[in-house]
């Protein structure tokens, strides 16, 4: 609703303002899907009206300060209240009117968000866990579920629906550049349409307040062509890859025999523990401890000994695993793309 | 009635008069005591006097006595408050800083919240509220003195319980509204959350208590003559917020005893493995948690309609408006809940109802910001620090309605909900619409609580870097909830870019640090140095301007008697008041409810420790009761005796007796 | 120079009073909004736990009785009627029928004490049971505060009418204590019909 370039300007401004060329380009104000781009148009539109009201009252207000400190005026008289009374309420009527247009728009952007296309929507399961998230996508056939976690692949330009809930305390899952939050509590169900139609990599961070590693609870969503998108999905299907030489053979009998196993699945091994996040294809993710760290053989081998120090609080115990037999378990986990 | 129509300026505060004045000289005059009026000040005094020592001051019930201790008491807990966001920003003020590690940060933001919503906040403005509407409506003595003496032991009770918690590494830790399952049994095991559950208890006994006194003391305990318009606007503002208290506290209250109990005795309020629901508890904590924001800020908006008009030296303009706007907000405050759970599974049409609820209660609002507007605009304002925060306000509180008209639609609130963003909007709307008028008012009273002007150069600092303080920390923060930065996070990765921001935010609190500072030192140097105040410094209108600062025991000699809504400009010459009231007990006039004529006489309880007793009692049913259940009925048992002496009429008595036959007998 | 201007005398108001121009009549309206809000939010959560469930009461809990609770409702009815007598009594300043009233109330009030504790039973649940019990046990008990408390003050008003020392205002106080008599049951009565009997049709 605001001029193409001054949204454009405000958008290069709040990025220079935090500085978003460092890293991220986590932001509600530089949407990159319809739904996100709908609330983001009304933001515009109501931070608008909203400064010109700030301006207006507050110009008021000054005015009427100045009017009164001139000291040859005498105190007026309260049969004198005719102007004050009609500019109390045009300024009531005002406010009704600006407030109404705020409701009708709010209603309209909602009413737009929930006729985003759902034709053949890619539907995906997202579970809070404290402190990562489980993500399962929902397929007719069995044998066509993939299980993964954190990081959530979707084909660019087409509807994607997150089914969400929790088994544990109540969170939230927000990706500020596609859509607005949705809480995932536990006992409930809760339904949430996006559509990604740029490709990127899109950041959130769990929004509700769900324990001690809530700050370190990241979700990324990944958008990427179809067929990108349908060859990292047939990946994940196929059992973990395994062992091709003598190393990653004893980094896979290092987990095996750790306590690795008692939380963490890896398919095709005897490793079926359901607590942890499913590692399968743990090598082909861009980051580690639910966002927090980047997937690089220092960083693994750093969360594995010591998780308690990165996040302090955090379900995995740390284990002492000799070095040589660590750097095999490192290079074994990162073989499983 | 008429107002002062002269053109020659009227006296500044502390200033000895300047100009000729004929008329307004008896604004600010004191009342002459003949030897009659000054044998019944003795008399008076005696009566009405606490005993000596500590022991005295424990057995007050003197309403000036127990509303000082009650602000002073809430204004220690906004610094504790205050401490704890000062470490909250130290630890956000760089990314991935060590200062705080996740379990003290978490204990801190939840001790934060919690201190400055039901430790300071509330009790502030009851306390305001205890002290001043009496003197407002020219009573000797709140309704329910004794009651009142326990609300505030309950209170302090609670508080130092919580802090005793906190210190010993107890202190609750899952957000001051505490959302279940996280709070419940399975997730926080311990006893943080119980504490933080019975803390509720404690202050919303002492709240209810406040808000009772506060309704009975406007409706019952005004002098002859000040019928329903003409009631202070501030008096009016109580009343709303008392009533808001009394429908809205039970709902938490209920709440956490449910939280409680599933964690104490195995219930499923909140269990959905068996049929409870995590909902239900948000339905209950924000059925009371929205009006709360209003019970806080309301007081806020009777301050600004107290100092508006002594400043402007006009009455307010549109004031049976000004007293429909408070009531209609009042009302409309308890539909707005479910505002806070827009990102939860409610159906759409429901959620829809509570966004047009939660943009139309700005109307009343903005009518209130009109009116005060046209009054400033009709009058001759005079800058005191009082006026100065007053129009910190407007710049201030306005900038929060308006991000709360913004959250208020489904749509952008999905994502704001849970940011920065909402961090930004709540303390704009509590420092901008309530801390800085309450500010304002603690500059424009503190002559009538204690004799003494503070000092203005000192004032204006105060409110400069109060205010440009409060901008620099919180305006940045709409910014970082927009970009990504969710609430509650102890720290954050470099590469979010949000580290700058956080910084700037971090440097601002430093200001609102300096601020209060400032306050605190202005205060005590004030107590000893400042400038002398007579009964009525500020030349103002409504009846506490017209005891003596600080006010007599027995506050008022005779009860006055108010002929218009601004009693003492349009008085002149001489105080109209009533005789008649015995010199033996504690007499105080009651009268009619909707025009207050002279009705009948209430003998005010004398002072006594029971009040004190009772609320021992108290903490120690509600404090066993986090470790047994059985702590509330052994609690209840120790509670009867002080609940039974409290009421139990005294030997020493001095009401009215009953001979047997139904003979009055008047000792 | 200002001075006091007396334009009236007050010394020959009562200085005790009846009904709603006394405090302490508005100090009991006040308890009984803030009573009545904490009983209808138990309500009220009980209600929102229903639709957590298929069946009302979910199985396998029975539905509740009704013998033992509806005796208690009678009794509060009766109580009710005895209680409007010993206001009468108030309000005319007989004493003692007043006395005699407030010893009848305290027996009463023993009994409805001792039918609660069989109401709890008659829910055929336990608070710990699952949501259903949690909240039907809640309302009760809540309930059961109201009726603790205004038993025990009934109570120590006969006391104080039996040995004194007693004081014209508690005249009045008797007339206020029966209005929260009045209150507590007929609060009771949504709730029993709430918990006692809509099961059978919800």
């Amino acid at each position: 609703m605001l001029h193409r370039s001054l949204q454009r300007a405000l958008v290069v401004a709040t990025c220079f303002l935090t500085a978003c060329v460092a890293g991220f380009n986590e932001s509600a104000l530089r949407p990159e899907g319809p739904q996100a781009g709908r609330i983001g148009s009304l933001w515009w539109f109501m931070f608008a009206v909203a400064a010109a009201v700030w301006l207006i009252v507050n110009a008021f207000l000054v005015w009427a300060v100045r009017r009164g400190r001139r000291r040859d005026l005498p105190l007026i008289e309260p049969t004198g209240d005719a102007p004050m009374k009609r500019s109390v309420v045009i300024g009531t009527g005002i406010t009704v009117l600006i407030l109404t247009v705020f409701l009708v728009s709010d209603i309209a952007t909602g009413h737009a968000l929930g006729s985003m296309p759902r034709k053949d929507a890619l539907r995906i399961e997202v579970k809070g866990h404290q402190w990562w998230w489980e993500v399962n996508y929902v397929d007719p056939t069995p044998g066509r579920m993939v299980t993964t976690a954190n990081e959530i692949h979707i084909p660019v330009g087409e509807p994607v629906q997150i089914i969400g809930t929790s088994p544990d305390v109540i969170h939230s899952f927000w990706i500020p550049n596609l859509q607005g939050k949705k809480d995932l509590i536990p006992g409930h169900t809760t339904s949430t349409w996006l559509r990604a139609d740029t490709a990127g990599v899109y950041r959130g961070q769990c929004a509700e307040f769900c324990g001690a590693q809530h700050a370190k609870m990241i979700a990324l969503v990944i958008a990427e062509p179809r067929d990108k998108f349908e060859a990292w999905y047939n990946s994940q299907l196929d059992s973990a890859k395994a062992p091709s030489d003598s190393v990653t053979t004893r980094g896979q009998q290092v987990f095996l025999k750790s306590a690795c196993a008692v939380c963490h699945t890896i398919s095709g091994t005897r490793a079926g523990g359901r607590i942890g996040p499913v590692l399968s294809h743990i090598g082909s993710r861009t980051t580690l401890a639910s966002g927090w760290l980047r997937n690089t053989p220092g960083n693994l081998g750093g969360w594995i000994v010591d998780p308690q120090g990165i996040k302090p609080g955090t379900k995995m115990p740390p284990n002492n695993i000799d070095p040589a037999d660590l750097q095999a378990l490192i290079t074994y986990l990162e073989s499983l793309k | 009635m008429t107002v002062a129509r002269d053109a020659a300026p009227l006296r500044e505060p502390g200033d000895p008069m300047t100009g000729p004045d004929p008329v307004a000289p008896a604004i600010w005059e004191e009342v002459e005591l003949t030897e009659e009026d000054q044998e019944l000040r003795k008399k008076l005094i005696r009566v009405w006097g606490d005993g000596p020592g500590l022991w005295g001051w424990i057995r007050s019930t003197s309403h000036a006595s127990i509303g000082k201790r009650y602000v002073v008491t809430a204004f220690i807990f906004f610094l504790l408050g205050g401490l704890e966001a000062g470490m909250m920003r130290l630890q956000l003020s760089r990314p991935e800083n060590s200062f705080l590690g996740p379990d003290r940060y978490n204990q801190i933001f939840t001790m934060h919240g919690t201190t400055m919503m039901f430790l300071f906040a509330v009790p502030v403005m009851v306390a305001m509220g205890l002290y001043l509407v009496p003197l407002m409506v020219g009573a000797r003595e709140v309704a329910f003195s004794r009651l009142n003496a326990y609300g505030y032991w309950v209170y302090l009770i609670g508080g130092l319980f919580i802090y005793t918690q906190f210190f010993l590494n107890t202190g609750p830790d899952t957000g001051w509204f505490a959302y279940v399952p996280l709070s419940g049994p399975e997730f926080s095991p311990g006893k943080r959350v119980d504490t933080w559950a019975q803390m509720i208890t404690f202050t919303e006994i002492a709240a209810l208590a406040g808000a009772t006194e506060i309704v009975i003391t406007a409706f019952k305990h005004r002098a002859p003559g000040m019928s329903l318009n003409r009631i202070p606007l501030f008096v009016w503002a109580m009343i709303t917020t008392s009533f808001m208290i009394i429908f809205a506290m039970p709902a938490v209250a209920t709440g956490s005893q449910f939280l409680a109990a599933d964690r104490l005795i195995d219930t499923h309020f909140f269990n959905h493995a068996e049929g409870g629901d995590a909902l239900l508890w948000q339905h209950l904590f924000w059925f009371f948690g929205h009006p709360e924001v209003y019970i806080i800020f309301m007081p806020a908006l009777g301050i600004i309609s107290s100092i508006v008009p002594t400043f402007t030296r006009r009455p307010i303009f549109g004031y049976p408006v000004m007293v429909m706007a408070l009531i209609t907000t009042g009302f409309m405050s308890f539909g707005l809940w479910v505002h806070h759970m827009f990102a939860t599974p409610i159906p759409q049409l429901g959620q829809s109802f509570f966004t047009a609820a939660s943009t139309m209660i700005a109307i009343p609002t903005g009518v209130q910001i009109f009116c005060w507007i046209a009054t400033i605009w009709a009058g001759r304002p005079r800058f005191a620090t009082p006026l100065l925060f007053v129009l910190g306000f407007f710049f201030t509180f306005i900038i929060g309605g308006l991000s709360g008209v913004m959250i208020a639609s489904v749509a952008f609130d999905q994502q704001a909900h849970d940011t920065y963003f909402i961090v930004a909007h709540l303390h704009y709307v509590l420092l901008g619409g309530a801390v800085m008028p309450l500010f304002g008012g603690f500059y424009y009273w503190f002559p009538k609580f204690t004799g003494r002007l503070m000092n203005e150069r000192m004032g204006k600092w105060n409110f400069w870097l109060f205010f440009i303080g409060v901008n620099v920390t919180f305006f940045p923060m709409h910014i970082l909830g927009l970009e990504g930065m969710t609430r509650r996070i102890y720290t954050y990765l470099p590469e979010t870019g949000w580290g700058p921001l956080n910084a700037l935010v971090s440097g601002g609190a430093v200001l609102i640090v300096a601020s209060v500072a400032l306050f605190i030192f202005n205060f005590f140097r004030s107590l000893r140095h400042g400038a002398v105040a007579g009964d009525n410094p500020w030349g103002a209108d409504t009846l506490e301007w017209a005891t003596a600062s600080p006010p007599e025991p027995y506050v008022f000699l005779y009860p006055p008697v108010v002929q218009s809504r601004n009693p003492l400009w349009t008085e002149g010459r001489e105080r109209p008041v009533f005789t008649g009231l015995r010199t033996d007990i504690r007499d105080t006039l009651v009268t009619t409810t909707l025009d207050a004529t002279p009705d009948y006489r209430q003998n005010s309880p004398n002072p006594t420790a029971w009040p004190f007793i009772a609320a021992l009692a108290t903490g120690v049913m509600f404090i066993s009761a986090i470790f047994t259940a059985w702590g509330l009925v052994v609690g209840s048992v120790l509670l009867f005796f002080p609940l039974v002496k409290w009421g139990w009429p005294d030997r020493h008595d001095q009401s009215v007796r009953y001979s047997g036959r139904g003979e009055i007998v008047e000792k | 120079m200002k001075r006091y201007k007396a334009v009236g005398d007050v010394s020959e108001l009562p200085s005790v009073v009846f009904g709603k121009r006394a405090i302490t009549w508005w100090g009991t309206l006040m308890f009984m909004f803030i009573e009545g809000m904490t009983v209808a939010v138990c309500a009220a959560s009980y209600l929102y736990i229903r639709k957590n469930f298929h069946d009302w009461p979910p199985p396998p809990t029975p539905l509740p009785s009704l013998l033992i609770p509806t005796i208690g409702v009678i009794t509060m009815l009766v109580s009710i009627v005895v209680m409007r007598r010993v206001q009468k009594a108030a309000e005319a300043l007989d004493k003692p029928a007043v006395t005699t009233g407030l010893v009848v109330m305290a027996l009463l009030g023993m009994a409805l004490v001792a039918l609660r504790f069989f109401d709890f039973r008659s829910l055929n649940t336990h608070w710990d049971t699952d949501a259903y019990g949690s909240t039907a046990w809640a309302s009760v008990a809540f309930h059961s505060t109201l009726l603790f408390f205004e038993a025990i003050e009934t109570t120590v008003f006969a006391v104080l009418a039996l040995v004194g020392p007693w004081e014209m205002k508690h005249f009045s106080d008797a007339e206020d204590n029966a209005m929260y008599w009045y209150f507590m049951c007929g609060i009771w009565i949504p709730v029993y019909v709430l918990l006692f009997i809509l099961p059978r049709w919800l």
